[in-house]
């Protein structure tokens, strides 16, 4: 047998509250696709440092082509060739593409920088991913997605003998992870190691060939993907068996939410739809087809150019978010970092952010109700570790979406947007997520999910809104809903005959 | 769920030290060992006259650092201080001069102090320029206004009475002294137990997902801001008290040793932390290195040396001690 390309030998990582990675060996030879299965916290993202050279492990060794190698920085780690691809995008935005992909070890002609050379390179790894996105661009100027893919480029630049991926597609639309695809496996067949870190099962099933199953910081198993199911590595995972739920319709026909021609001077053009009383509306289309913008419009964050929204019958005005908190209407944003939550201060500020009118009636805070509230909250939500007082920054993913959840259940909000409500948020705490929203329509509120994953939209509702330039596209029923039939409306005419293939 | 609700709300002294943070005793800790230093160094350094004077030389800077610490944590800067005060200062004092009832004078000083914040809040909150460059903006401009209302010459002969107001003494304690005691309380029930405190420290810490939450973002930084003002107002007030006359210069650098105060207790310029227990401690610990340092005939220059230095030390103390996430 040959020499694996990447080893991990026997590393554990001792943090001084934790031991975040106990005794992880594996191995990843050259050509191989290799996915890395894990809960969050369970040592991906740790072992990950380990390999870029963030973090030095406390014992234990990584080996490249047989060789233990030593990464004490990242410099180091790129040196020995390992190319990191963060799932936080860490880019400069006001620099351009280009400039970014060069960032740290620009191409030089004597004190200069070669800004042609540098855009000519680009130019060419970006040509193999997506040829749309011009080199000297500012890179601010780019949608998620895309910046995504100049993160990709960066690393194809560096020519990488390993390229770990963390998440790298947890903003791609399905055809742009087609792309992607075919991208690593081009990396692969050119002998390159690829780590792949991913929530999206159906993903690593599909591209890789091995997986590495973490769980509390010690590998699981090794696995051959052909030989197992979805649903066995996900209770490997999770340590337990999953239960499959099905869909259940909670909706009235009380109309709860009236919009009539809702459009904005950016993306949006003429948005008309109900929403019911316990209901699920789903809202599907591509990225870029103006689902957060009109969620944005609804949570008041942006203005509307034209159009109406009633609440109850009586029409309502959405010049600023406190007026649609007044109006019962909340939003839990895709960017949770960015535009959820308050990273220093604690789960309890976090949540009671949204109605300190209701936490301090004279002007003083009642701490004691508050508490209280927040007790009763977490618990519904399932916070865990139950720490109100802790910064929301120390939570998993999972649990800060839980806490902005429920600061819109102690606001008293009726009406829940969610934009993307699983981005980035491991297996387990997706189905909490997901049962959470069932149960608050049970409850009687109603809700909107905006989300890129066909198989979230379909399980979670009750009616779909399919978006596509800024318009509604299609409103399927339950009864006709599928991934092929939301395809079929989110893609662009021209596009429909290769669109529909790479969707499906 | 019981078991917590009970838990916290049983024990109102163990919530009142979780609230004295880390950081906060980090800073205090700071304050004894100079206190222990200067104490060993210069004889008569504990004598409580020396102390109360500590605390008086303090008090002003004290009062400007606690009015910069809600600025900081809503993520701003108020490089302005200094002139407000002066202009505060002369405008009250050329109406003591000419027989203007004191409450009338003091009042207007303080709108005057209010007014200078607005600019600087407006500035920032709705017309979205950067802080620094908005107070730096001011810093001239209030202190031009001072220095062209009294042509540059400083307004003499304040009456009597209205320096007995702020050289009086109560319990001892000068009222200098007090009165800043008295807006630190407030600062912290602000910071502490008010909805516009929650607002500043969202504002600062991640003004977008504030505004999604509701917050009053521009509201809330105007009201920083007028704090500020308002706070650097009464500093002048104190000032020209004790020194029987306003000067258009007043108040120079003063922003540096409040910015200085804020660090020292643990405000973040990058905003969303902060501390008035820390703000507090932080002035002191500056008054107190430079009573001692006074104290022991060392030159001036070596003074503000010692004052930099404090301030790395303090800044590379806490990094080295802040936590991993």
């Amino acid at each position: 047998m040959s020499v694996p390309r990447l080893q991990f030998d026997g590393i554990s990582k001792v943090f001084p509250a934790v031991r975040a990675l106990n005794d992880v060996s594996f191995s990843v030879g050259a050509g191989e696709i290799h996915g890395l299965l894990g809960e969050n916290g369970a040592g991906k993202s740790t072992l990950l440092r380990v390999l870029s050279g963030v973090y030095r492990p406390t014992v234990g060794s990584v080996l490249i082509d047989g060789q233990p190698v030593t990464l004490n920085n990242p410099v180091a780690a790129r040196a020995a060739g390992v190319a990191m691809i963060h799932q936080e995008l860490q880019q400069v935005p006001r620099l351009s593409v280009a400039q970014n992909m060069f960032l740290g070890h620009p191409i030089t002609r004597g004190v200069f920088v070669a800004s042609r050379e540098q855009e000519r390179r680009a130019a060419g790894a970006l040509a193999a991913l997506d040829s749309s996105i011009d080199p000297a661009a500012p890179l601010g100027s780019l949608k998620v997605a895309q910046r995504q893919i100049v993160e990709i480029a960066r690393a194809l630049l560096d020519s990488a003998r390993i390229v770990a991926m963390d998440e790298p597609t947890s903003s791609l639309t399905p055809s742009e992870f087609e792309r992607l695809a075919e991208v690593i496996a081009g990396l692969a067949r050119d002998g390159v190691a690829v780590v792949y870190v991913s929530h999206k099962l159906d993903e690593v099933f599909g591209i890789c060939q091995r997986a590495t199953i973490m769980r509390d910081g010690v590998v699981v198993d090794s696995i051959d993907l052909a030989k197992v199911s979805e649903k066995a590595v996900v209770s490997m995972m999770v340590g337990r068996e999953l239960a499959q739920e099905q869909h259940r319709s909670h909706a009235s026909g009380d109309v709860r939410l009236k919009v009539r021609g809702l459009a904005s001077a950016k993306k949006v053009r003429g948005v008309s739809f109900d929403l019911h009383r316990g209901e699920v509306l789903g809202i599907a289309g591509l990225v870029g087809s103006g689902r957060t913008e009109l969620l944005r419009l609804l949570a008041g964050a942006d203005r509307a150019s034209a159009g109406t929204v009633e609440i109850g019958g009586k029409p309502i005005r959405l010049s600023t978010p406190r007026d649609a908190i007044a109006a019962g209407i909340g939003l839990v944003p895709e960017e949770r970092k960015r535009e959820g939550i308050v990273p220093l201060r604690s789960i309890t500020s976090n949540m009671a952010l949204a109605s300190m009118g209701v936490f301090a009636p004279r002007g003083v805070i009642d701490h004691r109700g508050l508490k209280r509230v927040a007790a009763e909250k977490m618990k519904r939500v399932n916070l865990r570790p139950f720490l109100l007082d802790r910064p929301i920054r120390l939570f998993s993913g999972g649990n800060q979406q839980k806490a902005i959840i429920g600061r819109w259940l102690a606001a008293g909000t009726r009406i829940l947007l969610f934009d993307e409500p699983t981005r980035g948020i491991d297996v387990g705490a997706k189905a909490e997520i997901y049962h959470l929203i069932e149960e608050l329509a049970a409850e009687g509120h109603s809700v909107v999910v905006v989300s890129s994953e066909l198989p979230e939209v379909i399980r979670l509702a009750d009616r779909v809104l399919v978006m596509r330039d800024g318009a509604v596209a299609a409103e399927l029923e339950r009864a006709s809903l599928s991934e092929q039939a939301i395809a079929a409306h989110a893609i662009p005419q021209s596009e429909t005959q290769a669109g529909r293939a790479r969707y499906a | 769920m019981t078991d917590i609700t009970e838990h916290t709300a049983a024990r109102p002294q163990a919530d009142f030290l979780r609230r004295f943070s880390m950081r906060d005793a980090g800073t205090l800790i700071g304050l004894v060992v100079i206190l222990a230093v200067f104490g060993a160094l210069v004889p008569g350094f504990f004598a409580e006259r020396n102390l109360i004077n500590i605390l008086q030389q303090s008090s002003i800077n004290a009062c400007l650092a606690l009015g910069m610490t809600l600025v900081i944590i809503s993520g701003g800067i108020d490089l302005s201080v200094g002139p407000t005060a002066a202009l505060s200062a002369v405008i009250s004092a050329s109406m003591l001069v000419a027989g203007v009832p004191f409450p009338l004078a003091i009042a207007t000083g303080f709108a005057l102090g209010l007014a200078c914040g607005l600019v600087n809040g407006i500035l920032v909150a709705y017309v979205g320029l950067q802080p620094f460059i908005v107070t730096l903006g001011t810093l001239s401009s209030y202190r031009a206004l001072a220095l062209i209302y009294t042509g540059g010459n400083p307004v003499l002969g304040l009456p009597a009475g209205f320096r007995a107001i702020f050289n009086g003494s109560l319990f001892g304690l000068p009222l200098a002294v007090i009165i800043v005691a008295a807006v630190a309380l407030i600062a912290w029930i602000i910071l502490k137990k008010s909805p516009f405190g929650e607002y500043l420290l969202a504002v600062g810490g991640n003004e977008e997902a504030a505004y999604i939450a509701g917050v009053p973002i521009a509201r809330t930084k105007i009201a920083a801001y007028m704090i500020s003002g308002l706070l650097a107002a009464l500093a002048a007030q104190i000032l020209i008290g004790r020194l029987g006359a306003a000067e258009p210069i007043l108040g120079n650098l003063w922003e540096l040793d409040a910015i200085a105060a804020a660090a020292i207790g643990g405000a973040s310029l990058m905003g969303g932390k902060g501390s008035v227990i820390g703000t507090i401690l932080g002035a002191v610990i500056l008054g107190a290195m430079r009573n001692g340092l006074t104290l022991m005939n060392v030159q001036s220059f070596y003074q503000l040396l010692a004052t930099g230095l404090i301030i790395l030390a303090a800044m590379l103390i806490d990094r080295v001690t802040r936590g991993r996430g």
